[in-house]
C-alpha cells in the first residue's frame, strides 16, 4: 500500500485523536469540575468495564438490542420488499407509516412499561419498533427501483412470483436494504440508550445518567465514550460486512449514515 | 480562401481530394491557433495515456470545421481544450492570439448531452449568459424571446427542459450559447442524440444561423455525411495517440441543398473518400 | 385515473380506521381497563379541548421553538460543510474522516454532556437536536453536490460565470433534490429528538407534558403528546413536500 493508501484508511483514527485533543484543550481551558478533560474520562473507562456490575449491565444491553435488530429484520424485509412490489400492499401501510414516523419510538416507553413491565420484553419491543420502520422503508425502496424488465424475463423463464420476489427482487434490492441495516443497527443502538435513560432501569444509559445525577462527571464522560466507540465499531463492522456482500454494487456510502 | 493551415506530419499526407494545399498561416484572420499541443491522462495505477500527440491547427476567422475519426481519438478532448475546460499538458492553445487559460464568453460549447439547466425554464437558460454579461433583465429577456423565435422555439418560454423532447432540447442549448454572442462555436456531438429528420432540419437550421452571423464554428460529429455537408474543412483524426491524419477542404458552393448535394457527384466522392481514409486505419472503428 | 387514487386513498385510510376500532374494542369488550389503555374518544376529546389550554400551547410553542432552532442551523451547517467537502479536496480530506467518526455515534449519549455544558435551558435541546438532523443533511449535500454534471458547469462556465458564483449558481441549485432529501430525513430526526431531550430533562415541551402524566398515571394525558408530535411531523413533512415540489419543478421526477 501507499503512504497516501495508508494515510487514508488511517485518517478516521486520526480525527479520533484530533478531536480528544480539542476536548482535551477546550476543558483545560474551562476547567470546571464539570467538564473532566479528555485524559481523566479515559482513565475512568477501565473502572466502569472492569466493575462486574456495569459490565453485565452493559453486556445486558447489547444483548436486547441484538434480539431487537435481528426480530425487527426478519420482520422488516419482507414486508418492505411486498410494499415495493405490489401497489396495494404500498397504498394500505404508507400512510400508516408516515403517521409512525415521526413518534419516537422510545417515548412509548412509559406506556408500553405501564402494560408490560419493566422487563426485557418492553425494552426489546421498543428497540423492535424503532428499528423497523428505517428497514422497511429502505426495502421498500429497493424493491421498488427493480428493473421490471427483469422481473418479465424471470416470469418467461418460468419463475413462479414467490421464485421472483427470493432471486430476482431480494438479491437487487440488496444494496438499498443493506444501507437500512446499517441505519437500523446504530438506531438500535439509540433506541436502546435512550430507552435505558427514560426508564432509569438498568443498562448503559442507566449508568450515563445515574452518574449524571451523582455528579460523577468523570464516569458521564467515560460513559459517553464507551457509547459512542460502540457506534463506531458497530458502523465500522456492518459496513465490512455490508461490502463482502455486495461487491458488484456501487460503494456509494463511503460516509456513513446515522439517523434516531 | 485559406482555412486550415497543417503543420504536423500529417501535411506529408497526400490530400486526395482538396484541389487546395497547405500553406504558411494567415495568422492575421487566425481565430484559433493549436501550436504543439498534447494531452496525457492519468489513469488508474501508474500508468499514463497519451490521448493527444502534438496536435497543431490554425483555425480562421469564420470557418466552419469538422472533426472526424474514431472513438476515443480525443476530439472531445480538443474540443474542451479550445474551450479552456481542460488545460493541455503541452503546448498552446490561442484564440484571437491569446493563449487560452480558461473559459470564456467568446467560446460557446454546445455538448451531446444538451446540458440545460433543469432548475431554469426555456426562457431562463437563454437569458442565463446574457445576465453573466450584465445586460438588464429586461432587455435580455427580449433578446431571450427574439433567439428562441429563431430556434423555433416561440410559445415554448415557459417550459421546463423536462418537457422538451430531444430537438426541442438541443435547439433551447443552442440558442442559450448564441444568446452571449461568442466567436467561436464548440459543438461536441451536439446532434449525435437526435432521430435523423431531426438532425436534418437542425444542421439546415444550423446552416442558416451561420450563414447570417459567421461565427467560427468547430464542429465533432461521426458522421462522415454531416460533416461534408456543413463544413469548409474536414479534420481527419485517427488514434493512439490522437493526432491529425489529414485536412479535407469541401469544395462545395454556398449555400448548399441537401436535396441537391445528394445527387452531386463531388459530395459523394468527398464522402467516399474520407470514409477510406477512416478505413485506412485497419484497426481503428469509427 | 381519479379512480384509482380515491381507491388507494381508500386503502391508506383502513389500517389506521382498524387501528382505531381495535384499540376501542380492546376497551369496550374489556381486555384492557381504561386506567391502563383509554378510549381514543377520550384521547382526542382531551387533545381537542387542551388547544384552548394555555399551558398546551406553551408546550407545543416550546417545542416548536427547539425543533426549528435546531434543524435550521442543521440544515445551514450542513449544506455549507457538504458543499465545501464537495468542492474542495482540502476541506474534503478533513471533513471525511471526522463524518466517519462522528456520524455514527448516538448522538443522544451526548446529552448528559450538552447538559453539563450548555445547562438545562433551550440551549442544549437545539445542540442536541442540530447534532442529530446534521449528518443526514451534510451527507446527502456532499454525494448531490459531487455528482454534479460537469458539462452544467462548463456550460455556465463558458457563459462567463466566475469561478466562485459557479457554487451558488449551479452546484446549489443542481444538487437540491439530493439536499431536499437529507433535509426530509432530518426533519424527522429532528421531531423524535426534540421530544426524546425534553422526556429526558426539562420543565416544558410535549416530552415533558409525556413524563409528568406517566409520573400521575394520567394515561389520557399520556398520549395526546404522542398524538400531537405525530401531526406536528405529518404537517412539517407536507410543508416539505409542497416547497420540494415548488423548488424542483423543472427537474424530471425520480
Ligand atoms: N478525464 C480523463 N481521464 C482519463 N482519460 C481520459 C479522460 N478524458 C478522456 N480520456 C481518454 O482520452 C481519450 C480521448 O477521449 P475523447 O473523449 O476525447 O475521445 P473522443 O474522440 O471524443 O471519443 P468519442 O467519439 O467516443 O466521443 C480516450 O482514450 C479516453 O479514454
Ligand atoms: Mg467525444
Amino acid at each position: 500500500m501507499t503512504v497516501r493508501g495508508v494515510l487514508k484508511t488511517l485518517s478516521p483514527l486520526f480525527a479520533c485523536i484530533g478531536l480528544l485533543c480539542v476536548w482535551q484543550i477546550a476543558s483545560l481551558r474551562l476547567d470546571t469540575e464539570s467538564s473532566p478533560t479528555a485524559l481523566e474520562a479515559i482513565k475512568a473507562i477501565p473502572s466502569i468495564l472492569g466493575d462486574k456490575g456495569s459490565l453485565l449491565n452493559i453486556l445486558d444491553s447489547i444483548r436486547r438490542m441484538a434480539i431487537g435488530l435481528v426480530l425487527a429484520v426478519m420482520f422488516a424485509i419482507p414486508l418492505g420488499l411486498l410494499m415495493g412490489r405490489i401497489k396495494a400492499v404500498a397504498a394500505f401501510f404508507n400512510p400508516l407509516m408516515m403517521i409512525i414516523y415521526p413518534v419516537p419510538k422510545a417515548a412509548l416507553m412509559p406506556i408500553i412499561m405501564l402494560w408490560m413491565g419493566v422487563g426485557d420484553v418492553s425494552k426489546i419491543l421498543v428497540i423492535f419498533l424503532g428499528v423497523s420502520l428505517p428497514i422497511i422503508y429502505h426495502a421498500f425502496q429497493g424493491s421498488k427501483a427493480v428493473e421490471e424488465k427483469m422481473l418479465w424475463s424471470g416470469a418467461a423463464m418460468g419463475m413462479s412470483a414467490p421464485m421472483r420476489m427470493l432471486r430476482i427482487v431480494l438479491p437487487a434490492a440488496l444494496p438499498e436494504i443493506l444501507t437500512g441495516c446499517r441505519t437500523g443497527l446504530v438506531l438500535a443502538l439509540i433506541t436502546m440508550i435512550t430507552s435505558e435513560m427514560i426508564a432509569r432501569q438498568s443498562g448503559a444509559g442507566n449508568i450515563l445518567f445515574n452518574s449524571l445525577d451523582m455528579a460523577q462527571y468523570d464516569t458521564v464522560f467515560a460513559m459517553i465514550l464507551i457509547i459512542g466507540a460502540m457506534g463506531i465499531v458497530f458502523d465500522a463492522a456492518f459496513e465490512k460486512l455490508r461490502l463482502s456482500l455486495v461487491r458488484w454494487s456501487q460503494p456509494r456510502d463511503d460516509m456513513p449514515l446515522s439517523f434516531t | 480562401m485559406q482555412v486550415v493551415s497543417l503543420r504536423s506530419d500529417a501535411h506529408t499526407d497526400a490530400e486526395p481530394v482538396s484541389g487546395r494545399k497547405s500553406s504558411g498561416v494567415d495568422s492575421a484572420a487566425a481565430m484559433i491557433e493549436i501550436d504543439h499541443v498534447s494531452q496525457r491522462f492519468q489513469t488508474s495505477g501508474k500508468q499514463s495515456h497519451l490521448a493527444l500527440s502534438d496536435i497543431n491547427l490554425t483555425i480562421e476567422d469564420g470557418a466552419f470545421v469538422s472533426i472526424l475519426g474514431p472513438s476515443g481519438c480525443g476530439k472531445s478532448t480538443l474540443l474542451y481544450i479550445v474551450g479552456g475546460f481542460v488545460q493541455p499538458t503541452d503546448g498552446v492553445a490561442k484564440v484571437k492570439g491569446k493563449a487560452i487559460t480558461g473559459p470564456g464568453p467568446d467560446r460557446g460549447p454546445v455538448f451531446q448531452e444538451f446540458a440545460l439547466f433543469p432548475w431554469k425554464n426555456v426562457l431562463g437558460n437563454v437569458m442565463y449568459g446574457l445576465r453573466q454579461q450584465g445586460v438588464k433583465r429586461a432587455e435580455a429577456e427580449a433578446r431571450g424571446r427574439k433567439l428562441l423565435e429563431m430556434v423555433g422555439l416561440k410559445g415554448y418560454e415557459n417550459f421546463y427542459p423536462k418537457e422538451l423532447s430531444g430537438g426541442m432540447k438541443q435547439r433551447v442549448a443552442i440558442a442559450r450559447t448564441l444568446a452571449y454572442d461568442p466567436a467561436v462555436l464548440l459543438m461536441d456531438e451536439p446532434f449525435g442524440a437526435l432521430d435523423a429528420h431531426t438532425r436534418t432540419r437542425l444542421q439546415n437550421d444550423l446552416l442558416d444561423i451561420w450563414d447570417r452571423q459567421r461565427k467560427t464554428v468547430l464542429f465533432v460529429t461521426h458522421s462522415v455525411e454531416e460533416a461534408v455537408y456543413l463544413s469548409d474543412k474536414v479534420i481527419v483524426m485517427s488514434r493512439s495517440p490522437g493526432s491529425i491524419k489529414q485536412i479535407v477542404d469541401i469544395d462545395l458552393p454556398r449555400p448548399r441543398k441537401r436535396a441537391d448535394l445528394l445527387l452531386d457527384a463531388r459530395f459523394q466522392k468527398y464522402i467516399v473518400d474520407i470514409e477510406k481514409m477512416i478505413d485506412d486505419g485497419g484497426k481503428d472503428h469509427l | 385515473m381519479t379512480q384509482t387514487r380515491i381507491n388507494s386513498v381508500l386503502l391508506g385510510i383502513t389500517p389506521i380506521v382498524l387501528f382505531i376500532a381495535l384499540w376501542q374494542s380492546l376497551i369496550s369488550f374489556g381486555f384492557a381497563p381504561t386506567s391502563l389503555l383509554p378510549p381514543p374518544g377520550a384521547v382526542f376529546g382531551k387533545l381537542a379541548k387542551d388547544f384552548f389550554n394555555g399551558d398546551f400551547l406553551h408546550d407545543i410553542a416550546a417545542t416548536l421553538i427547539r425543533l426549528f432552532a435546531g434543524f435550521g442551523i442543521a440544515v445551514v451547517v450542513g449544506v455549507f460543510i457538504g458543499l465545501a467537502a464537495a468542492v474542495s479536496p482540502a476541506i474534503n480530506a478533513v471533513v471525511k474522516p471526522l463524518v466517519r467518526v462522528l456520524a455514527p455515534i448516538p448522538k443522544i449519549a451526548l446529552y448528559p454532556a450538552l447538559l453539563l455544558i450548555l445547562g438545562f435551558d433551550h440551549a442544549s435541546k437545539i445542540t442536541l437536536v442540530t447534532a442529530d438532523a446534521l449528518f443526514p443533511i451534510l451527507l446527502s449535500t456532499y454525494y448531490g453536490a459531487s455528482m454534479v454534471e460537469q458539462k452544467l458547469i462548463w456550460s455556465a462556465m463558458a457563459a462567463g460565470t466566475p469561478r466562485w458564483q459557479i457554487l451558488f449558481k449551479v452546484v446549489l441549485p443542481a444538487a437540491m433534490p439530493s439536499i431536499l432529501t437529507g433535509c426530509r430525513i432530518g426533519l424527522v430526526i429532528s421531531c423524535i429528538v426534540v421530544f426524546l431531550a425534553e422526556m429526558i430533562t426539562s420543565t416544558d415541551g410535549l416530552g415533558h407534558m409525556l413524563v409528568q402524566a406517566a409520573r400521575t398515571f394520567q394515561t389520557v394525558d399520556m398520549f395526546v403528546p404522542l398524538i400531537m408530535i405525530s401531526m406536528l411531523g405529518l404537517i412539517l413533512n407536507s410543508l416539505l413536500h409542497w416547497l420540494r415540489s415548488y423548488l424542483l419543478r423543472g427537474f424530471p421526477e425520480v
